[in-house]
């Protein structure tokens, strides 16, 4: 995992670099002196060579310090610890989401299969696999969003609510429920695809010919020896899941204009502004390398073949 | 049975080959496909443009302010939406800000000490009144007494001066210290840490400021002083490098402006309520809410009521799609901004800090450069692409300085003829039969274009410059046969790169009319690397003594608009219209920029209008 990270750190930094411009490129304004951008050019350190720079970044990144974000003026710590909050919440329910939508169809469907009930969710995961993430968001948005006006249509929070009050709570998740099941629709489609197959597979097995011939009830077949065979691989696609959840709100954020990680990152790209994109792009991996661990401990938490001795 | 499984496998390899191909065939499409549904209500909107030909529309027809016959109701709350696709930064103090959304936010809880007219010149009827000594380098500033931040306490002289100080000191970590401030005396010495005020500005008593500058010029009383205020009482305490991060700046500003912040979600929303002891008078709305709309759902958001009106930076594409909303008010004025074309003509000397002509860039030739402007008919793309809501620019100054734009310049007009005559007498003649025109050595002539991407009008507005060219018989191509995205593209621009012969970019004009900022000899924003004497003359003029006469400033400007339409060194392609829509509810907003709307602003409704 170590050396996963130092690549990572180089290989964003580098590429980070490599992107035409800087944060200071962007003000371009005839009522400001190009000499004082300059000015800034030098203090921020960014005339100095990569290497310098990737140093600086490293030794500052050990102690703690991610730097200090040149388009909003603060400490990546805390612009990112404002904005990860709400990214959490957002993953969470979507995840949440997803699974309660996966698991009661995936089931159904791999039990019944080849019935109408299961040509129409198949027929959901196919739509679900072929619609782009950022038009069903915008779609999501204005058919329930601006036709109905059952949500709303902007940022995390109504604003002038007083944190910590109940009204603040409901306003989050009222702002939350959109874009988390705009994600979670679609992310779930191989979810439901994976569990389908994977039922139909297990019970073909010869130990569910078994359970059947002992008498054992049709309920008690599904229940205890199917699905707990068949929710393996959906434990491991748990990290996979996490990987397109970051993803996913890069996407739903901007639509939603719901200020989380994936808006960040998307505007710290659009103004260069390196130390938030190093930054983000940094806790982004670590999320992925530590969705694949958590995949690995789940499984084997659920499988006992594969347990450390 | 072993034939059999051969079959299979010969169909299980066409098969992928198939899919394979079919995968091709389909990303390339789908590529397509996202731009089509991504651009999918841009093309409608070409469809709708193309029936109603007539569908022009003009700027002059647009009112700036949103008269409204009905009553206002007392009190009332107004959803403000500020239109941008990044979120507000929330460095709310003008010393500190860098993005423009900041700035929308800020204008309404702070003002400015110094009022401008319509010409941006300052005016006595601002927060503070001036008086400038017969030299002209002198000004003593007056502030109102009525006029105390929104905590109640009195905006003071000292709060003037430290936004000088903060912003001189070597510490400061914006961007606004420039020549507006080394022209102060004894800036330069508390800049470099000699000094520990700044000779120059002095603070007489609690109410009275005065400021010597080094010269006197007429730029100082057009939008040439720092006219904001810093709070002492709530700064005096922070060091300067720690105060845009601090939450004095980010989450509870002080002001003294029409209304106080409430409360800050950062980077989406902020409530405003009103600032009773407001000095222009108690605003007329008892509460305002900011919020950060994206340009994609921003017409949705209006016509659903769900925000009142819009920041200045509503994208004007899309208003001939919407301008039949039944619940809303278009407000409209002139931008000031210009699209131009440049040619570059020279580099940058970064060690002597001025530009170096050269005179064998390939754009040397300024008939070459008169034919390409003869060749472009602006009017039609004004109409094609902007519905009229932009138009031929004729001079680079524009329209919303009147005072000094010269109507009676006409610029280059459009005329091909004209344009392939100018440059068959010029030496540029087809010798090898290909269809293009040669240089007058007998070489190919191939001009490199660079253009920004952004909007989906930027690419047909690209190739219609070209195939505008190429009528007169001139080959251009695009840069790296593709648009260039904006980073990228004033990175190459401003760092002369050899391959790009000419551009096309766009300028928001200061409020100082005064263009050495962006055509002066020492002007790193002149990217044409445009020189000559007779430039250098004139822009030097248009700020000297004799140009405290507005007559004659004007008479300069005229001349050196003039000049650069005759040496052409960029040719202002498209002026343009900035719109606000505006809920019918609302009442006294004004979108000139000298306006101060924000306690004037009201509503007739309790609950805005929906669109029907």
């Amino acid at each position: 995992m170590i050396p996963q990270m130092i690549l990572l750190s180089i290989l964003i930094f580098i590429v980070a670099q490599m992107m035409p411009g800087d944060a200071l490129t962007g003000i371009i304004d005839p009522n400001i002196d190009p000499a004082a951008i300059e000015a800034q050019r030098e203090a921020l350190g960014l005339n100095n060579p990569w290497h310098i720079q990737y140093i600086d970044w490293v030794n500052a990144t050990l102690h703690g310090d991610l730097g200090q974000s040149f388009r909003f003026k603060m400490p990546v710590t805390e612009l990112v610890g404002q904005r990860l909050v709400n990214t959490v919440w957002l993953g969470l329910v979507t995840l949440i989401f997803t699974y309660l939508i996966a698991v009661p169809l995936g089931i159904t469907s791999g039990r019944y299969n080849d019935t109408w009930l299961d040509q129409g969710i198949t027929t959901y995961t196919y739509i679900g696999f072929a619609i782009p993430l950022f038009i069903f968001g915008l779609v999501m948005l204005w058919v329930f969003g601006f036709k109905l006006s059952w949500f709303p249509t902007n940022g995390s929070v109504a604003p002038g609510t007083e944190p910590g009050t109940m009204a603040f709570v409901l306003s989050k998740i009222k702002h939350l429920l959109l874009p988390a099941l705009s994600m979670a629709l679609i992310a779930t489609v191989s979810t439901v695809q994976y569990l389908r197959s994977e039922i139909i597979d297990t019970k073909q097995k010869d130990f569910i010919v078994t359970a059947r011939a002992k008498g054992a009830s049709e309920q008690r077949v599904y229940n205890r020896h199917i699905l707990r065979n068949s929710l393996l691989p959906i434990a491991a696609f748990f990290g996979f899941e996490l990987t397109g959840l970051i993803g996913g709100t890069v996407f739903i954020e901007t639509i939603f204009n719901y200020p989380g990680m994936g808006l960040l990152f998307i505007d710290s790209i659009t103004q260069r502004d390196y130390s938030v994109v190093t930054s983000v792009v940094l806790l982004f991996g670590i999320a992925s390398i530590l969705g694949a661990l958590l995949s690995d401990i789940i499984l084997s938490i659920v499988d006992p073949r594969i347990r450390i001795k | 049975m072993r034939k059999k499984s051969l079959s299979k496998a010969f169909f299980a390899l066409m098969l992928v080959l198939l899919l394979a191909l079919a995968a091709c065939n389909s990303e390339s499409s789908s590529d397509e496909g996202s731009k089509g549904s991504d651009d999918g209500d841009k093309a409608e909107d070409k469809d709708k443009g193309g029936e109603s030909e007539d569908g022009l529309y003009d700027i002059s027809d647009f009112d700036k302010v949103a008269a409204n016959d009905d009553e206002a109701i007392d009190g009332g709350e107004l959803n403000f939406g500020l239109v941008s696709d990044t979120s507000f930064e929330g460095t709310l103090n003008y010393a500190f800000y860098s993005g423009n959304p900041d700035v929308e936010v800020i204008k309404w809880f702070d003002d400015a000490l110094l009022d401008i007219d319509e010409n941006y010149n300052y005016t006595q009827d601002g927060a503070a009144t001036y008086e400038v000594n017969d030299d002209g380098n002198e000004f003593t500033f007056k502030i109102r007494d009525e006029v105390n931040w929104s905590d109640g306490e009195p905006v003071t002289a000292e709060d003037w001066e430290l936004s000088y100080l903060v912003i001189g000191d070597p510490d400061y970590d914006g961007i606004r210290y420039g020549s507006d401030f080394t022209i102060i005396e004894g800036m330069d010495e508390y800049h470099a840490g000699k000094a520990d005020d700044i000779s120059g500005v002095e603070v007489i008593d609690e109410k009275t400021l005065k400021i010597t500058f080094k010269q006197a010029t007429p730029s100082l009383e057009n939008g040439g002083i720092w006219p904001y205020a810093i709070p002492k009482h709530i700064f005096k305490d922070i060091p300067v490098a720690e105060m845009a991060e601090s939450d004095e700046v980010r989450k509870n500003p002080v002001g003294f402006g029409a209304f106080k912040v409430d409360s800050i979600v950062p980077g989406e929303s902020v409530v405003f309520t009103k600032n009773e002891d407001y000095w222009r008078g108690e605003p007329k709305l008892d509460k305002v809410t900011l919020q950060v709309v994206n340009p994609d759902t921003v017409v949705q958001a209006l016509k659903e009521g769900k925000i009142d009106m819009t920041s200045d930076s509503f994208p004007t594409d899309q208003y001939p799609d919407n301008a039949d909303m039944t619940n809303v008010q278009y407000l409209g004025d002139v931008d000031m901004a210009y699209t131009y074309i440049g040619f570059k003509l020279g580099t940058w000397d970064g060690d002597k800090g001025e530009v170096v002509p050269d005179p064998d860039m390939k754009m040397a030739d300024k008939d070459l450069r008169k034919a390409m402007w003869q060749a472009v008919d602006n009017d039609a793309i004004g109409n094609k692409f902007y519905h009229g809501l932009r138009w031929n620019a004729t001079t680079l100054i524009p329209p919303s300085h009147p005072e000094f734009h010269d109507d009676s310049n006409e610029g280059v007009t459009f005329d091909q003829e004209a344009a392939k005559q100018l440059l068959d007498n010029a030496g540029y003649v087809d010798t090898d039969d290909d269809g293009f025109r040669e240089d007058p050595n007998g070489e190919e002539l191939v001009i490199n274009f660079a253009s920004m991407s952004g909007g989906d009008t930027a690419e047909p507005l690209a190739n219609y410059y070209i195939q505008s060219w190429e009528q007169i018989g001139l080959k251009v191509e695009l840069l790296d046969g593709r648009l260039q995205e904006f980073n990228t593209f004033y990175d190459r621009v401003e760092g002369d790169d050899p391959e790009i012969d000419i551009y096309q970019g766009a300028w928001g004009v200061g409020d100082d009319v005064d263009p050495t900022g962006l055509y002066g000899r020492d002007a790193a924003f002149n990217y044409t690397r445009y020189a000559s004497e007779e430039n250098d003359k004139l822009l030097e003029a248009g700020v000297s003594e004799e140009a405290f006469d507005t007559d004659k400033r004007k008479e300069i400007y005229d001349e050196w608009q003039q000049l650069m339409v005759e040496e052409i060194p960029a040719f202002p392609t498209l002026y343009r219209a900035k719109l606000v829509p505006v809920n019918n509810r609302v009442k006294g907003w004004d979108v000139s920029s000298e306006a101060n709307p924000y306690h004037e602003v009201s509503v007739t409704e309790e609950k805005p209008e929906i669109n029907e």
